[in-house]
């Protein structure tokens, strides 16, 4: 993540790992998820907060569930199901359950089918929000094979040359393994900024960047100024020349996998109903797995070996940073803001619970 | 494609499809290739010209294929084979092929393979340059699947904040089946542009665009300026702070389903030339009812043309629909060639003994 979106250092409360995950585990299991679905929301979130990827962890998204269920629009205890099934495939209805609880269960299957034919891919509707999409895609690194998922659902970003949001800037996130080296990990939005990007720059106040963000009537914002409330991201790209048509591209892309295949919805979503697509592809059903992961070592070396370009230290590859980011936030603590560490204290205080610890 | 890069007015001779497809296949026998292969490389050539993407037609590539031929790097009869298999994947060696064959052949097994058990992937080792990638997903279609296909290898591109060309601009594409609508077809390099389209605004004389290239230092070009004689691309994004991250992303991962998983090979290959590619089919049928699907999919791609267009725009597209309109166009009045590629082609039947290009 760029240093633009960090927690300026003087608004920072570090807090350890373990401390953050008793008490999320705790606000999960009061609003009535089970206990392994708790666990399981509190893992995806935690390994956000832990490399880094702020956006996603429980500053910006932990209130947002809580409102979600006490309105009744995530189901606490889904009932998800299978709807169509072959030896590769399945489409699952998620009965509204939380995407961070229902996603890593379907995950589980597809890396099942994977384990039977050399793939498994799910398609998944009615779902809800899916929280970092790399957490499903990372979970086929275990059986060694290649994790890939998409979320997608509602209108944050225009098409290029569109003066509407019609879509989001839905992400795609691949994972794969390695033998010594960080696994490769991408996970990236079809926009040039992911929408709880937006969501962070008001919250520290900070100013827009030039040409990833468009006003309402689908001029690109070309300068620093103040985010406006109805902003809207552009696809990344930002403009036509830049290739803002691939971000479009992905964007439709994963809509169609995760929404269309699965009869899900496109365009207005009601606040929040999410489709899904995950998929995992076994290494060792195209080539030697260990030939394979060394190789992978060798291509990923071989890329952060590059020499940096002027202005720039080293060249990383994705995953790297958030693999070195994770080492120092299990040392040092994860740096939240003032303001959630204070949120984090009523909402305990509200639900009888012990506040979080320091 | 944008207006940018197409041949200038008054250097464009049109040619009929059919005359460029005879010409394009008897090239191809004349390179020793067997009747069915060299109708499948001419198809795949005159289908990217006929849509518009003249980078990936006859004009940048034909030559360059001959050239490879001559020096042995293309395997006009190979005897490929699959070296590793299971029900829904496979992995292929492909002795050199032409990729533009190898690629049909290789969605061919997936497509059986999806047949059966829903999808099937199959990833290519020692192969050559596929074409327009966008060819090989859109085999797929008819059988009601949606097609993917990657093609990887060689070092033209920088990572993000690199200053040596590490990668490939490995493409993506994806291809979806509509109902009434043309049809969802994703075609998209990781570089902020196409290898191919440097060398057509070398051909053309226009200028190059800021964002799309890199400082022998690696340093993002960010104005306008004329094409240098050496540089490398920019990931797609141009700038870590619009995203190139994401470009120099999809290009690793690419590489990872293409040349890591079939061979282990990445980088400069040896011999020059040698790429990877994967195919994939996924049956819609296995997650949802066909025909409800193709209805969605209409609903969708409407839902998108009908966006109220920006300042200074007339409409919203997506991608598939400006190559289906061009298609319809060019089916009617010939495929825009620049003259010096009709020049071009009436020396090659000439040196080969073939019946010179129709002006049908």
């Amino acid at each position: 993540m760029l240093e633009h979106f960090h927690v300026p250092e003087e608004d920072e409360v570090r807090i350890m790992p373990d401390a953050l995950r008793k008490t999320v585990n705790e606000l999960f299991l009061k609003i009535g998820f089970s206990k392994q679905d708790a666990w399981q929301a509190t893992d995806v979130l935690l390994l956000s907060d832990t490399r880094g990827v702020d956006t996603h962890g429980v500053s910006n998204m932990m209130r947002n569930y809580i409102r979600m269920v006490a309105e009744g629009f995530v189901n606490p205890t889904p009932n998800w199901t299978i709807t169509r099934e072959t030896a590769t495939t399945a489409n699952v209805d998620c009965d509204r359950g939380l995407g961070i609880a229902v996603i890593p269960q379907v995950m589980k299957l597809a890396i099942e089918k994977a384990r039977e034919t050399g793939i498994g891919a799910i398609t998944m509707s009615n779902g809800r929000h899916a929280g970092m999409i790399a957490y499903h895609a990372m979970m086929a690194l275990p059986h060694d094979m290649i994790g890939y998922a998409i979320t997608a659902g509602g209108q944050g970003m225009s098409p290029t040359f569109g003066a509407e949001p019609r879509l989001a800037p839905n992400p795609h996130a691949w994972a794969v393994p390695t033998d010594k080296e960080p696994p490769f990990v991408l996970d990236i939005s079809s926009s040039s900024l992911a929408m709880n990007k937006l969501t962070l720059l008001r919250r520290m106040n900070a100013l827009t960047i030039p040409g990833v963000m468009a006003e309402s009537d689908g001029t690109p914002i070309m300068d620093e100024r103040e985010v406006p409330d109805d902003a809207y991201v552009l696809p990344n790209g930002g403009t036509r020349e830049l290739g803002s048509h691939k971000g479009y591209g992905l964007s439709a892309a994963a809509q169609i996998f995760a929404g269309i295949l699965s009869d899900g919805a496109f365009g207005p979503n009601d606040g929040g109903h999410m489709s899904h697509f995950v998929a995992a592809y076994s290494v060792e059903a195209f080539a030697d797995l260990h030939r394979f992961k060394s190789s992978m070592d060798d291509f990923l070396q071989y890329l952060a070996d590059t020499p940096p370009a002027p202005g720039h230290d080293r060249v990383y590859y994705a995953g790297l940073m958030e693999h070195e980011e994770s080492i120092d936030r299990h040392e040092r603590g994860i740096p939240l803001h003032h303001e959630v560490v204070e949120w984090f204290d009523s909402a305990t205080d509200e639900f009888d619970l012990t506040p979080l610890e320091r | 494609m944008l207006e940018h890069f197409h041949v200038p007015e008054e250097d464009k001779v049109f040619i009929r499809r059919e005359d460029l497809l005879k010409t394009t296949t008897d090239i191809f026998l004349a390179m020793g290739m067997p009747q069915e292969d060299a109708e499948l490389a001419a198809n795949g050539l005159i289908t990217a010209d006929i849509r518009g993407c003249e980078t990936h037609g006859v004009s940048n590539m034909l030559r360059n294929y001959i050239q490879q031929f001559n020096d042995g790097k293309m395997n006009p009869t190979p005897n490929w084979k699959i070296i590793r298999e299971t029900s829904a994947v496979a992995t292929i060696e492909a002795d050199s092929s032409h990729g533009l064959v190898m690629c049909q052949r290789a969605m061919d097994i997936a497509i059986e393979k999806a047949k059966k058990v829903g999808i099937g992937a199959v990833t290519i080792q020692n192969s050559t340059h596929a074409g327009m990638m966008a060819y090989h997903s859109m085999r797929a279609m008819e059988h009601d699947m949606i097609g993917y296909a990657i093609t990887g290898g060689g070092a033209i591109m920088v990572p993000t904040y690199g200053a040596e060309p590490r990668l490939g601009s490995v493409p993506h594409t994806w291809a979806v089946p509509a109902g009434k609508m043309p049809p969802f077809v994703l075609d998209i390099s990781s570089s902020s542009v196409a290898a191919n389209k440097i060398g057509l605004l070398r051909r053309t004389g226009a200028k190059l665009l800021p964002g799309l290239l890199a400082e022998d230092d690696g340093t993002p070009i960010m104005d306008e300026r004329d094409v240098p004689e050496q540089a490398n691309l920019l990931p797609w994004g141009s700038t870590r702070e619009l995203g190139s991250h994401k470009g120099y992303g999809m290009a690793v991962i690419g590489q990872v389903f293409t040349g890591i998983l079939s061979s282990g090979i990445f980088g400069l290959s040896d011999p020059p030339g040698n790429s990877s590619q994967f195919v994939a089919a996924f049956s819609i049928d296995a997650f949802r009812d066909v025909a409800e699907f193709k209805d969605s999919m209409d609903d969708f791609l409407t839902f998108l043309v009908e966006t109220p267009p920006a300042k200074g725009h007339d409409r919203v597209v997506y991608a598939g629909l400006p190559e289906h309109e061009e298609t319809e166009v060019r089916e009617r009045d010939g495929i825009p060639l620049h003259r010096e590629v009709v020049e071009w082609f009436d020396a090659a039947t000439e040196d080969l003994k073939l019946e010179r290009l129709g002006r049908g």
